[in-house]
């Protein structure tokens, strides 16, 4: 089963930010399934430093188009990016320590932080910028 | 040769960096701000010269009394303002000239950079008139002086026939006309083309500072104002055509070269002009160099986030559309002729992070000769040479190679094209993967940074100020920038290795310290003082002497046309038939006239001899004469032949005996009508 579900719900018509979203959900879920199945440190740390990167690549494009449309909500939601990065790279040193803990994090905390996310942030940034 | 003298000129310019950081903060130092220093100071000549343009009268009588009225009944407001004035625009060439001494030192005019250089020269030669102009329409002894000089000078140039220093040797001669050109220059002219020049100047890189520090501001300020007060720009009486102007108060930031055209040849004056313009204009490109390969994109990682464009300090990168058809909206693009090669968007780009092992490390822009993937190569290899408890790896810029503090085995030093080039993420990477207990930055500094902006980046980054910022999570203790305060404090790269070595080891370690409030502020005091006296200092002394204590000057100035070569003649019948009969003249009058000749003798000795040719396409204008020659002062007989027909017999000839005094000033022209010389 995969940990995070694209709904079409997502989409905030703006083409770049609705391909990377949906590539985030596809790299994450692919991540998820493969410490299902083989959970090697070696194998997470790759994963979990490709998501990072992706990540924060698509937080730095939102941003700067939110600071081109002088976005009201800039702050805050900038703010809720910074809080993910520094959960994904406090996992991928939890995952050096202690693989069950790290696992863990990644199912609840991650798709906790999407789903609220694009909820509400991206959610309005669709009624913003879409 | 050149680089000697850059490297010279760089030792001293760094020479004022321990002495000005004694009493502020590196960023406040004005040696990083000459340009926009430059700038301010224009301002106050700007506010200053409005509040005199509403008091000042164009016209030759009514200037220097307008100019007096401001100066002795206004001088708490107009006086001031016109001290103001002229302190300023002195301020302004002291801050210009550091300036291009400055960039030139740090090679910021080289190959690729030469837009801002070349568009500074122009900037030179408008603002030197502009002072000029401005001494000009005082119209007191230093403005005569400074108007026949610069007379002579532009007569030199073969674009006006007529003398234009002929205006400026009696007070008959003299018109408010040319009050007026010059008041148009200075007041609108020259000012609306330093504005456009500055504009182009400073447009196309990224982020120029237009603005210095408000300390800064307001320091130049107080100092102009104080030196306003305490030494008033004066006039030095009302100009006297009878007489030459001696023993003047001459602003040497505009007037310097004026000596040398009362005593060089004015070709050779317009030869060193034309050589120093010369000089500076092929500079970028002595002597050739080769560039390294630029900055390239890859569309793979590129997302189009516009913070590669945000930090690139030259304007070498801009958005445009996507090319690869994928969903996103733009894409970096490099243009290679304006690429230094520096790698701080490299540093820029999210995606240039070393925890990504499932792909390669490819960042959306890179550098091929030094790429990211190298770089964690490099920087793991080095951490395995490393032993011991605190592990210290150095991050060198180029700049910094004599700076290598390297050699024991707890050290391993990198060598980087800019401090920005390091995203943070490498940073969170050494420490947190145990590849270093403590990073050293060796960068070329905020003062003096080779990219411009590469140690301001870099600095706002790692305060987590600008993305890409260091993460909450890394211990920024163990991170130390060497321009920044603490570490800025010593300048011996080995010393700031074990200090800081040293502060690794105590756990909150390395606590910023500053010097009270009270030093600062004395010793800002101190420099801008020192400032305001050389600005006063040399905007009246040493004074000069155009001509010597006890001579009188005498001025030869007329025009005078030759006689015809030939008569004319009555054509023959026959050559009439010959010619078209649209051309059928009688009358076949030759225009070519005889060159003039011109001896001038005082007391028997010649002190002048010229022969010259007609002005004209056609040989037939007039020969103008214009030259003056200091003459001891007391009793003197002048003469002066003149022939105008080419036959050895013919001469216009005038003996005049005078008796002169001491910086009289007497002129010899050529009356037309009576045909005959005059000597007033
Ligand atoms: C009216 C006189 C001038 C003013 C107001 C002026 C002002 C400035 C300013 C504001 C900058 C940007 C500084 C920065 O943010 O990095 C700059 C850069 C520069 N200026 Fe000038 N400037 C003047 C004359 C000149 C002259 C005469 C030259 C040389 C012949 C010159 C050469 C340069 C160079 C090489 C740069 C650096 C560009 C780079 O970093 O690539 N400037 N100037
Ligand atoms: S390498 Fe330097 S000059 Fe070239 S694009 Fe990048 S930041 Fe700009
Ligand atoms: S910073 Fe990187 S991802 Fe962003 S536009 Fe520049 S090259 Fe592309
Ligand atoms: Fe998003
Ligand atoms: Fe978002």
């Amino acid at each position: 089963m995969s940990l995070l579900q694209w709904k079409p719900a997502y989409s905030l018509a703006i083409p770049s930010v609705d391909l990377e979203h949906r590539e985030m959900i596809a790299m994450i879920n692919e991540c998820h399934q493969r410490i299902e199945e083989d959970a090697k440190p070696e194998t997470i740390e790759r994963y979990l430093g490709e998501i990072y990167t992706g990540i924060g690549a698509h937080f730095a494009l939102e941003e700067s188009m939110m600071r081109r449309a002088a976005y009201a909500e800039y702050e805050a939601h900038k703010q809720d990016h910074e809080e993910l990065l520094d959960q994904i790279r406090d996992m991928m040193d939890l995952y050096d320590q202690d693989i069950e803990a790290g696992r863990r994090e990644l199912q609840e905390k991650l798709s906790d932080w999407f789903g609220r996310h694009f909820a509400t942030f991206d959610a309005r940034l669709h009624d913003q910028l879409g | 040769m050149l680089a000697l003298i850059q490297k010279l000129l760089r030792l001293l310019l760094n020479g004022f960096k321990p002495l000005l950081a004694g009493f502020q903060p590196a960023s406040l130092n004005p040696l990083r701000h000459l340009g926009s220093l430059t700038i301010f100071f224009f301002w106050i000549v700007l506010v200053s010269g409005i509040w005199l343009l509403i008091f000042f009268r164009t016209s030759v009588d009514g200037a220097y009394e307008s100019v007096e009225y401001l100066t002795h009944s206004q001088w708490y407001l107009g006086g001031v303002m016109r001290s103001l004035h002229r302190y300023a625009s002195d301020a302004a060439v002291i801050t210009l000239l550091l300036h291009i001494v400055r960039e030139f030192a740090f090679d910021h005019h080289r190959d690729k950079r030469w837009f801002s250089w070349i568009t500074g020269i122009p900037l030179l030669w408008l603002v030197i008139p502009l002072g000029i102009t401005g001494y000009w329409l005082v119209w007191d002894r230093l403005a005569q002086y400074v108007a026949l000089a610069t007379a002579e000078l532009i007569d030199w140039l073969p674009i006006f026939t007529d003398s234009m220093a002929r205006n400026f040797l009696s007070d008959d001669a003299l018109s408010d006309r040319f009050f007026t050109l010059m008041a148009f220059l200075h007041l609108i002219g020259l000012p609306l083309f330093l504005v456009l020049g500055i504009w182009l100047h400073v447009f196309r890189i990224n982020g120029p500072k237009i603005n210095p520090p408000r300390l800064l501001m307001s320091g130049s300020l107080l100092a102009m104002l104080l030196l306003s007060l305490v030494f008033p720009a004066l006039s030095q009486g009302k100009a006297d055509l009878e007489t030459v102007p001696q023993n003047i108060g001459l602003d040497w930031f505009y007037l310097a070269i004026y000596p040398l055209v009362d005593s060089w040849e004015l070709a050779w004056v317009w030869a060193l002009l034309a050589g120093i313009s010369l000089l500076i204009f092929i500079a970028p490109w002595l002597p050739p160099r080769a560039s390294r390969p630029v900055a390239r994109v890859d569309l793979d990682n590129c997302n189009g986030c516009e913070r590669c464009v945000a930090d690139c300090p030259f304007g070498a990168l801009t958005m445009m559309p996507r090319s690869d058809g994928k969903a996103y909206e733009a894409e970096a693009v490099v243009d290679a002729d304006l690429c230094l090669s520096c790698g701080i968007c490299v540093g820029a780009c999210p995606t240039a992070t070393p925890f990504r092992r499932r792909s390669e490390l490819v960042p959306g822009i890179d550098l091929p000769g030094q790429p990211m993937a190298q770089l964690r190569e490099t920087i793991i290899e080095a951490s395995q040479h490393m032993q011991g408890q605190r592990r210290v790896l150095v991050f060198s810029c180029a700049w910094q190679k004599q700076a290598n503090p390297g050699g024991a085995s707890d050290t391993a030093v990198i060598s980087l094209t800019c401090m920005a080039q390091l995203p943070p993420a490498f940073l969170d990477f050494i420490l947190s993967r145990g590849h270093a207990d403590g990073i050293l930055l060796l960068g070329c500094g905020s003062d003096a940074c080779t990219y411009r902006l590469g140690a301001e980046w870099t600095s706002l980054r790692l305060h987590r100020q600008r993305d890409p910022h260091l993460r909450q999570r890394v211990d920024s203790r163990r991170i130390a920038m060497a321009w920044e305060q603490p570490w800025s404090r010593y300048a011996d790269p080995r010393t700031l290795l074990s200090v800081f070595r040293g502060s690794l080891e105590v756990q909150g370690a390395s606590e910023p310290q500053t010097r009270p409030a009270s030093v600062y502020l004395g010793g800002r005091a101190i420099a801008w003082g020192l400032f305001a006296a050389v600005v006063g200092l040399l905007s009246v002394w040493p004074r000069y002497q155009p001509i010597g204590v006890n001579e009188a000057m005498v001025s030869l100035s007329f025009s005078h046309a030759g006689e015809r070569i030939q008569q004319c003649r009555q054509r023959s019948q026959a050559e009439l038939d010959k010619l078209p009969p649209n051309m059928r003249k009688p009358a076949d009058c030759p225009r070519e006239r005889h060159p003039v000749s011109v001896v001038f003798q005082v007391d028997g000795e010649e002190r002048y001899r010229e022969v010259l040719s007609p002005s004209g396409f056609w040989n037939d204008g007039e020969s103008t004469f214009y030259q003056r020659f200091p003459v001891m002062a007391g009793s003197r007989l002048l003469q002066i032949d003149m022939n105008d027909s080419g036959s050895p017999d013919e001469y216009h000839v005038h003996t005049q005996s005078l008796n002169l005094a001491p910086g009289e000033h007497v002129v010899v022209t050529f009356d037309r009508t009576q045909q005959e010389f005059r000597i007033q």
